[in-house]
C-alpha cells in the first residue's frame, strides 16, 4: 500500500473545500544545510485528530511550526482553510496552540490567561466572561480562575493551556507533545480527557509525538514522519497491521523480524517460506524481487507464539529472559534467523512465566496470516 | 556534608574588608557630628550645628537639584536603553550581536574623565555642535550647551546607559519565547504582544536598572564638575569643596550623612513605588 | 516568518532607532579622535590640519607618566586583593551557612550604593588618623572595596552556572577537600575568575570620584591627573590621551571578547 496521499483529489471543489481543514501541497522547508521537509505533501480532515508522529528530527515539529507561522516555507504552499497562508503572520491566522511547557503567562491569573485570545479579537466583556466560564468547566477548574500558574499543579496547568487554545475557536488546534512531561497515570487520563472535548468540540486537531502508543490510542488517522518526509499516513489499525515500508512497520508498535525466503509471487501475494513453514503475504513491498531471494517478515509480538510437540517451526531459539508485566509476559528469544536481535514473543496465558522458562529450547511459530515482508536492506 | 572546612580561611579575608569599611563610613559618621575647628583636622566638640546648617536654602536647594537630575537621567537611560537591550537580547546575528555588546559596555570602561571630557568637546561654543549647526547656518551665535543641566543630563545619560543595558538585557534574556509565540498564535500582534507580555515580564529589570542608575548618577562626579563648571551643582561637587577647597571635614561628613539618608529614603520610594509593580512582574 | 506590513515597519522603525542611539554612544568617541589630531590648540571643528604633537605632548607629560605608572601599580594590587578575598568570600556565601553572612554580604556590596564621594572622603579622614595618608596603601584599600561588589557578582555568578556534581565525583575518586578545590573547582571556575579580574583590574584604573580624595601629590592616578589637566589647559592633550585610552580599551576588550565571551559574563545571553 503506497502513502495516502489525498489533497488533489480532495480540495479542489467548493464542496470538498469545507472538508479539508489544512493543507500541505509540496511543502519544503530548510534551516542553513538541514533539511527538514521535503516535498511533503498532507490534507487534514474538518474536525479530525491527526497525528504527526515520528523521531526526533524527522520535520514534525517544523511541520507544526509552518501551521502556526513561526516559519514560512521555502517551497510549497499551505492553506487553513481555503485561504493560502505562507506569507499571513501567526497573530492573523485562526489558530489555538498549545506548547510543550504550556507558557502560561506567568504574571497573569487562570482567567486572564485564558481571556487573551478572546481580548486580542476584542469581544465585549460579557461574552468574554461567559466564554472562559463554559471553557472551565470543560476541562473541569471551575474554582481556579484567579490562582496564578505557579500556584497550580502540572496537570492543572496544561488544562489552563488547553482553554486557552480552545476559548478561541479556533481552525485548528495544535498541540505540540503536551504530555511528555506528565506521569504515566496522569498522562492517559490527560489523553482520554483531551480526545473526549475534541471530539465533543469537533475542533481539527494536529499532534505531535514521537510515542506511537500515544499516537495509536488518540488519533483518528497518523502520519509517519521520517526524515523530512511523510512515509504513510492512514488509520491506526491500518498503521499497524499494514505498514507500507520497513520503517513504519518498525517505528510503531514491536516489530519481531525473520529472515525468510521468496518461494513465490502473483499479483496479490506471495509465498515466504520460514523454517520448516510457509505463509502468505502481501506481494506489493516485494514486487521486483527474484525468486528465491531472501525477505524480512515482519512479525508482531501478540502474532507468535511457541510451537507445540512435532508441530514445524518457523524457527527456532532459546529463551533468554523474561519480563514480567501484570497483564502479559514479553518473552526475548535468542534466534538465528533474527537478523537484527531476539525476538519478543508475547504471551497472555496466565502461566505462560512458569512454562517458558530461560534457558528453554523453543520452537516458534506464527498467530497469524498478517505478517508483512520487506526486501532485506 | 555537615563540615565546613575552611570556613574561617574563606570569610576572614572579606570580614577584615568590611571591618576596615566600615571603620571609615564610621569615621564619616562621627565627624559629621562634631564640630569644625578651621585650619585643623582635627574636629572640635559634639554639635549638631553641621546638620543645621544643611537646612539652608542654599544647601538644600543643592540636594533637590541633585535628586531631579538624577531622576531625569534614570528615566532618560532607561528610555534610551531599551530598545538597546531589546535589539541586544533579540539579534540573531552574532557579529551584530557583539557589535551592539562592545559598543555599549566600551564607555563603561572609559572612565569618567575621558568620556566627560569628550562631551566638552562636543558642547563647546567652539565644539562639535555649535560648528555644525553654524556652519548649516542653522543659528547665528553659538548655543550654551555648557554649563548648563541640559548638558550635564545628556552626559550623565551617556555614562549610565552601559549599566541599564546590562540590567534590563539580564532581564530581557530571561524571557522565555515561547511566551510571545504564545501571545501570537493567540491573536496579539507584534505591539500589544510586547505591551502585554513583554513589559510586564521586564519588570525586575527596569527596576533594578533605575535604582542603580539613580544610585550611580547620584554619585557622579566628574561630570557635573566639568560640564556644569560649578553652575549646576550636585551634592558630590559641594562635599569635594567643603572637604578639599576648605578642608571642613565635618561639613562634608554631615553632606554625606545627609546624602546617604536621602538616597536611602528615595531608593525605598521608587522600590514602594515598584511593588504593585512587581505584581504585574513575573513573580 | 512570514511578517505583516506593521511587523516589517516596526522592524525598519526599530532598526533606526538603535542605529540613532548607536550614534549618540558613538559621537564623543568620534569627536574627541578628531580633535586629537588637529594641528591647532583651540577645540574646534572642524580641524584644519592635521597633526600628531599632542599625542608627543601627552606621553611627555610628567603627571601623566606619573599617573599611568601609579596606574599600573594601584590597579592589579586591587585587583588581585579582591579577587582573592571576593573569590573566597563567594564561595563561603555559595555553599555555607554561617552567622552574620546576609549582614557581611550587605556590608560588602553596599558600596554600589554609596556615593564615591562618601567612601573617599571616609578613607581619607581614616587614612589622617592613621597618618597613611599620601600613601599606596589607602589608595588600594579603597579601591579594594570599592570595585569587590563587581569581582563578588562575576564569581557568584561562574559558581552557580558550576556543576557540584564534579567536585562530588573528585571526592569519591578519593581527593581531599584541598585536592578537589585545586584541581576541579578553580580551574573550571578559572574564566569567571579572570573576566572578574579584568573588569577590576580596568575600574580601579579608571577610577575617579574616591580617588581624588585619598590620593596625592605621589600616588595620583591617570583619571586624577586626567581631571587637573583639564581644570588647567585647554589644549587637545587631554583628547589625545582619550583617543590613546579608547584604543587600548578596545583593544584589551575585544581579546576578552575573544577569549572569554563577554556576552556571558555579563548575563546576556538569551535562554534557550
Amino acid at each position: 500500500m503506497i502513502a495516502d496521499l489525498e489533497p488533489q483529489a480532495e480540495n479542489t471543489t467548493a464542496e470538498n473545500g469545507e472538508t479539508i481543514t489544512v493543507c500541505f501541497e509540496h511543502v519544503s522547508k530548510r534551516f542553513n544545510a538541514v533539511v527538514a521537509l521535503s516535498d511533503v505533501s498532507l490534507a487534514i480532515r474538518r474536525g479530525e485528530f491527526m497525528t504527526l508522529l515520528g523521531p526526533s528530527g524527522c520535520g514534525k515539529t517544523t511541520l507544526l511550526n509552518l501551521v502556526a507561522g513561526f516559519f514560512s516555507p521555502d517551497d510549497g504552499r499551505i492553506l487553513i482553510g481555503r485561504q493560502l497562508v505562507n506569507d499571513l503572520p501567526t497573530y492573523k491566522r485562526e489558530i489555538g496552540m498549545m506548547f510543550q511547557n504550556y507558557a502560561l503567562f506567568p504574571h497573569m491569573t487562570v482567567m486572564s490567561n485564558i481571556a487573551y485570545g478572546l481580548k486580542t479579537r476584542h469581544l465585549p466583556t460579557r461574552e468574554i466572561a461567559r466564554r472562559v466560564a463554559d471553557v472551565l468547566a470543560l476541562v473541569k477548574l471551575v474554582g481556579l480562575e484567579d490562582r496564578k500558574p505557579r500556584q497550580l499543579s502540572g496537570g492543572q496547568q496544561q488544562r489552563v493551556a488547553l482553554a486557552r487554545a480552545l476559548v478561541i475557536n479556533p481552525k485548528v488546534l495544535l498541540l505540540d507533545e503536551p504530555f511528555s512531561a506528565l506521569d504515566k497515570h496522569l498522562r492517559a487520563s490527560m489523553q482520554m480527557e483531551l480526545r473526549d472535548i475534541q471530539r465533543k468540540l469537533g475542533v481539527t486537531t494536529i499532534f505531535v509525538t514521537h510515542d506511537q502508543s500515544e499516537a495509536l490510542s488518540l488519533s483518528d488517522r497518523i502520519a509517519v514522519m521520517s526524515e523530512g518526509c511523510i512515509r504513510q499516513v492512514g488509520r491506526p489499525d491500518d498503521i499497524y497491521t499494514n505498514p507500507c515500508e520497513r520503517f513504519v512497520a518498525s517505528f510503531v508498535g514491536d516489530a519481531n523480524v525473520l529472515r525468510g525466503r521468496l518461494v513465490s509471487m502473483n499479483r496479490t501475494q506471495a509465498t515466504v517460506a520460514l523454517g520448516a513453514v510457509q505463509i502468505l503475504v502481501q506481494s506489493e513491498p516485494l514486487l521486483g524481487i527474484a525468486i528465491s531471494a531472501p525477505v524480512d517478515v515482519f512479525i508482531r509480538p501478540e502474532q507468535l507464539r511457541f510451537t507445540e510437540a512435532n508441530e514445524p517451526c518457523a524457527s527456532k531459539g532459546t529463551i533468554v529472559s523474561q519480563v514480567y508485566q501484570g497483564g502479559h509476559v514479553d518473552l526475548y528469544v535468542e534466534c538465528k534467523d533474527s537478523p537484527r536481535s531476539r525476538l519478543l514473543v508475547r504471551l497472555s496465558e496466565p502461566r505462560a512465566s512458569i512454562c517458558w522458562a530461560i534457558g528453554a529450547q523453543v520452537g516458534i511459530a506464527l498467530n497469524t496470516n498478517e505478517a508483512i515482508a520487506f526486501p532485506i536492506v | 556534608m555537615k563540615t565546613q572546612p575552611f570556613l574561617r580561611t574563606l570569610v576572614t579575608p572579606a570580614a577584615l574588608c568590611a571591618i576596615i569599611y566600615l571603620v571609615a563610613m564610621a569615621m564619616v559618621l562621627q565627624f559629621s557630628v562634631r564640630a569644625f575647628v578651621p585650619g585643623s583636622l582635627t574636629p572640635g566638640g559634639l554639635t549638631l550645628a553641621n546638620f543645621m546648617a544643611l537646612l539652608k536654602p542654599l544647601y538644600a536647594h543643592v540636594f533637590l537639584n541633585t535628586v531631579w537630575i538624577c531622576f531625569l537621567t534614570a528615566f532618560s537611560t532607561l528610555i534610551v536603553g531599551y530598545p538597546l537591550a531589546y535589539a541586544l537580547v533579540h539579534v540573531r546575528h552574532p557579529l551584530l550581536k557583539s557589535a551592539i555588546l562592545i559598543t555599549v559596555i566600551t564607555p563603561l570602561f572609559l572612565g569618567e574623565v575621558v568620556r566627560t571630557y569628550s562631551w566638552i568637546i562636543v558642547f563647546g561654543n567652539n565644539g562639535f555642535i555649535n560648528s555644525i549647526l553654524l556652519a548649516l547656518s542653522l543659528i547665528d551665535q553659538p548655543v550654551q550647551l555648557m554649563f548648563t543641566t541640559f548638558g550635564v543630563v545628556v552626559a550623565l545619560v551617556h555614562v549610565t546607559i552601559p549599566i541599564m543595558v546590562i540590567m534590563l538585557s539580564t532581564a530581557l534574556a530571561h524571557i522565555d519565547r515561547s511566551y510571545v509565540k504564545a501571545a501570537e498564535s493567540l491573536g496579539a500582534g507584534p505591539i500589544r504582544a510586547f505591551l502585554t507580555i513583554t513589559l510586564p515580564l521586564s519588570t525586575p529589570g527596569i527596576v533594578a536598572g533605575v535604582t542603580t542608575a539613580f544610585a550611580w548618577t547620584f554619585s557622579a562626579f566628574a561630570t557635573p564638575q566639568l560640564i556644569g563648571g560649578g553652575r549646576v551643582n550636585m551634592v558630590s561637587n559641594l562635599v569635594y569643596q567643603l572637604g578639599f577647597a576648605s578642608f571642613n571635614f565635618p561639613f562634608a561628613a554631615s553632606l554625606c550623612v545627609a546624602a546617604l539618608v536621602l538616597t536611602g529614603a528615595v531608593l525605598s520610594l521608587l522600590r514602594m513605588a515598584a511593588r504593585p509593580l512587581e505584581r504585574i512582574g513575573p513573580y | 516568518m512570514p511578517r505583516s506590513r506593521m511587523q516589517r515597519l516596526l522592524g525598519i522603525g526599530g532598526t533606526l532607532i538603535v542605529l540613532a542611539i548607536l550614534s549618540f554612544l558613538l559621537l564623543p568617541v568620534l569627536v574627541v579622535t578628531m580633535a586629537a589630531f588637529n594641528d591647532k590648540a583651540l577645540l574646534s571643528f572642524p580641524p584644519q590640519s592635521l597633526s600628531l604633537r599632542w599625542f608627543i605632548n601627552a606621553v611627555a607629560y610628567q603627571d601623566f607618566r606619573t599617573g599611568f605608572q601609579n596606574g599600573l601599580v594601584v590597579a592589579p594590587w586591587s585587583a588581585s586583593i579582591a579577587l582573592v578575598v571576593g573569590a573566597a568570600f563567594a564561595l563561603a556565601i555559595d555553599r555555607y551557612r554561617f552567622r552574620f553572612k546576609r549582614l557581611l554580604e550587605g556590608a560588602l556590596i553596599s558600596p554600589l550604593f554609596v556615593p564615591h564621594f562618601t567612601v573617599g572622603l571616609g578613607f581619607l579622614m581614616l587614612a589622617v588618623q592613621v597618618t597613611l595618608v599620601n600613601t599606596y596603601v589607602v589608595v588600594i584599600v579603597c579601591h579594594v572595596v570599592l570595585v569587590l561588589p563587581f569581582v563578588l557578582r562575576s564569581v557568584y555568578v561562574s559558581l552557580r552556572n558550576f556543576d557540584r556534581r564534579l567536585e562530588l565525583a573528585a571526592a569519591s575518586l578519593g581527593a581531599p577537600p584541598q585536592r578537589v578545590l585545586i584541581t576541579v573547582t578553580l580551574p573550571l571556575l578559572l574564566p569567571g575568575l579572570v573576566s572578574g579580574w579584568l573588569f577590576a583590574a580596568i575600574l580601579s584604573f579608571n577610577e575617579f570620584t574616591a580617588s581624588l580624595f585619598v590620593t596625592g601629590q605621589r600616588t595620583q592616578t591617570l583619571p586624577v591627573a586626567m581631571y587637573n589637566y583639564v581644570r588647567e589647559y585647554a589644549d587637545p592633550s587631554m583628547a589625545a590621551l582619550s583617543v590613546m585610552y579608547i584604543v587600548g580599551i578596545a583593544i584589551l576588550l575585544t581579546i576578552a571578547n575573544a577569549f572569554l565571551g563577554l556576552g556571558k559574563v555579563l548575563n546576556v545571553e538569551h535562554d534557550r
